[in-house]
């Protein structure tokens, strides 16, 4: 008993402050400038969708006869569109939705993308080998086709946008994380745990997948600015959400009927969309030169 | 990449037939009748199991007609027309098919001339133990059918006019849609119009080739030059204005990119016009002006992405010894450029062009769907829409087999360009 309680490390001296992890978790944001402006335009979005109901009086669906495919105004800062919804409510509250869809989805490819890579690189052999030909097959596809085909079957929701985008995403996190674990796995620490008699899925989520997070997290990253992209394609395509809710996407694919009138309501959604991948590419772009230093 | 091409082949018939109950109704409209329904499914083929529909869709579904007709069967040019048509060849050699008018079997014989002899043909009739008589043949619309004397089965037709729909007799009771198979060429019959979808499929990717190729030759020497220009003035304002332009260049959405041209240069300048309508098949060659807006879009999405390659890969080049080197020698600046830097810098963005196909066919789906353009993707979208099974498929396949190409083709370019690299 005694002989244990001495060899245990004293607490304090080890363990940070949890202050501290988040300046070190920070730290690599801190120092790129790029990474910062990344930052500020996706914090800019996700502000304001959280906020939405505090900073716009007007609800998404709220119509304004007198203001029909009007430009800015005082009463409506950006202008409204067709049927007199208020431009800018319909802005955040698309906002809201794209940013709880796009996480979510890149989430989505995440788990399974992870798990079929870490399988893959780990195990090798012919479970390797199916598993990536199948998955080199679904990366054969271009996107774009994958989405088409996936939501023209399903029929076009929230839910099935997130598992076209899974399906279309997953492969390509599968891929990366395998290259990943292939070099990981020859490292001592894992020969260490196998000595052990850990259990492979312990090795693979506890060992292998921890020390492979960097470039999967800036990775991911990207992949959050391309689903951005597709769900606002699909939308505009009208595959996305069904109307008459607001998705930037659908938004652009209304106004374009109206354009000649007013340029407006496909102005903003557009400029919306291109800022939240604009600032997720500079975070991800910054993420990778810091994390990339340090190394 | 054979494998890979049936893995794929797989996936694209797993997702578009598993669920094929609710084609019918979105081809039939929503007030169609469960009878409907399932005459139109069964008239289509899709009451057969799921591994039969594989095999029609990839290799055909002639030969397995062929065993119970009893009869090579033939897809020949009607003389006279464009239109190709299943006939089952008699002993003699004269296409012959049939049609079922009350009790009475019809045989159709199509004469050299493009002419039909009709004459009654009850002598094929093969009648069993319960004294039904049954008889395989081909019938007018391309399907081996099944018929069944005084059976009393009707099925529903669409009129080609009205579009509605009228219940006619028939003794059909089973039917198999003749086709030749993705592989030997023919992907089938589409739904929605009716027409064999090889034939559509072929013209629109036609198009779309134009397009595209259109598109390339502008887009590749432009991201390359302003790509290697950005490169070279690393840091300076030059390459900031270049590198931030691309960077909007990609990260706006087509859809957008072409909608604000359509405005800018259709509606207000009134400069080129803003919709592609082709009212003829070499359309656009009489009108090549249509062609400017999709290609400026696909350029501006295209011209980013390729820019900030060539310009990362050039900085990278520029920084190595071996440019120290020569800079030290004291050889030209432009000798430098070059002899030393370009070939090693333009490996990288050659390469990522080629892998860049898929991407490309991405941007053209949504370009055609904008400006209306009749190309490969605008068909994918719109068959997408209704539902037209059969073109999706085709469709589907063929740009697959397009992007692996390119992906091998750019393989064997690399070697070619890479000497470090063999494959053994």
């Amino acid at each position: 008993m005694g002989v244990s309680e001495q060899a245990r490390p004293p607490v304090i001296a080890t363990r940070r402050s949890l202050w501290q992890c988040f300046r070190d978790a920070l730290a690599p944001i801190l120092a790129s400038k790029v990474a910062l402006v990344g930052l500020g335009l996706v914090g800019f979005w996700v502000f304001v969708a959280i906020f939405a109901p505090l900073i716009s009086p007007y609800g998404p669906l709220e119509q304004d006869p007198e203001a029909m495919n009007l430009g800015p105004s005082a009463e409506h800062p950006l202008g409204a569109d067709h049927l007199g919804r208020d431009l800018w409510a319909r802005l955040i509250y698309g906002a809201r939705t794209i940013l709880v869809l796009a996480p979510l989805s890149v989430l989505c490819a995440l788990a399974i993308g992870t798990t079929l890579g870490l399988i893959g690189g780990y195990f090798g052999g012919w479970i390797d080998e199916i598993v990536m030909r199948i998955l080199d097959a679904i990366m054969a596809f271009p996107v774009i086709l994958l989405y088409l085909i996936i939501i023209v079957t399903l029929g076009p929701s929230a839910i099935n946008v997130v598992i076209a985008i899974t399906i279309a995403g997953a492969p390509g996190i599968a891929r990366l994380v395998r290259s990943l674990t292939l070099d990981i796995r020859t490292r001592e620490y894992i020969a260490a745990a196998e000595l052990r008699g850990e259990n492979p899925f312990y090795i693979m989520f506890v060992e292998i997948l921890p020390n492979a997070r960097g470039p999967i997290i800036v990775d991911a990253m990207l992949r959050i600015g391309y689903a951005v992209f597709a769900i606002g394609t699909l939308g505009f395509l009208g595959l996305g959400l069904p109307p008459p809710s607001p998705d930037w996407g659908s938004m652009v694919c209304k106004g374009r009927h109206y354009i000649w009138l007013s340029p407006w309501a496909v102005l903003w959604p557009s400029l919306a969309i291109s800022s939240l991948v604009i600032g997720l590419n500079l975070f991800a772009d910054g993420l990778r030169e810091e994390t990339m230093r340090y190394q | 990449m054979l494998l890979t091409m049936f893995i794929v082949s797989i996936i694209v018939f797993g997702i578009t037939e598993i669920a094929p109950g609710n084609v019918a109704r979105k081809i039939l409209g929503a007030f169609a009748t469960p009878e409907q329904e399932e005459s139109f499914r069964r008239q289509l083929g899709l009451d057969h199991p799921l591994y039969v529909r594989y095999l029609n869709l990839l290799i055909g579904s002639d030969w397995r007609a062929e065993r119970f007709v009893g009869m090579p069967l033939e897809r020949i040019k009607r003389p006279g027309t464009e239109f190709y048509e299943w006939w089952a060849m008699d002993e003699d050699g004269t296409p012959i098919r049939w049609k079922l008018e009350g009790e009475d079997l019809i045989a159709l014989r199509l004469q050299p001339d493009g002419t039909v002899i009709k004459s009654i043909d009850n002598g094929r009739w093969q009648t069993d133990e319960s004294d039904v008589s049954t008889f395989w043949g081909i019938d007018m619309h391309d399907r081996a059918i099944l018929w069944e004397k005084g059976s009393g089965q009707t099925y529903w037709l669409r009129t080609k006019a009205g579009g509605f729909w009228v219940e006619k007799a028939s003794g059909a009771k089973k039917y198999i849609p003749l086709q030749k198979g993705i592989v030997r060429g023919d992907p089938g019959i589409s739904v929605q119009t009716g027409r064999p979808v090889a034939e559509t499929l072929f013209r629109r990717l036609q198009n779309s080739a134009i397009l595209a190729a259109i598109a390339f030759v502008i887009v590749m020497p432009l991201a390359l030059v302003l790509g290697l220009i950005a490169g070279l003035n690393e840091g300076k304002a030059i390459d900031r204005i270049l590198s931030i332009g691309s960077l909007a260049g990609t990260s706006t959405p087509e859809f957008a990119t072409g909608i604000f041209l359509i405005l800018i240069f259709a509606t207000w300048l009134k400069l080129v016009p803003g919709a592609t309508v082709f009212t003829s098949a070499k359309a656009i060659f009489e009108k090549p002006e249509m062609l400017v807006l999709p290609v400026l879009t696909l350029t501006l999405i295209e011209l980013g992405y390729v820019l900030r390659i060539t310009r990362a890969s050039m900085v990278e080049v520029m920084g190595t010894a071996y440019i120290r080197t020569a800079f030290l020698k004291g050889l030209p600046y432009w000798r430098i450029v070059f002899k030393h830097a370009l070939r090693n810098a333009l490996m990288a963005p050659i390469t990522v062009i080629m892998l860049h196909v898929n991407w490309l066919m991405g941007g053209l789906v949504v370009v055609e769907a904008i400006f209306g353009f009749p190309g490969l993707g605008n068909y994918l979208y719109k068959s997408g829409l209704y539902k037209d099974i059969f073109a999706i498929e085709a469709v589907a396949l063929v740009m697959v087999f397009l992007a692996v190409g390119t992906q091998l083709v750019a393989d064997i370019i690399y070697t070619f360009l890479n000497p470090r690299i063999r494959y053994a």
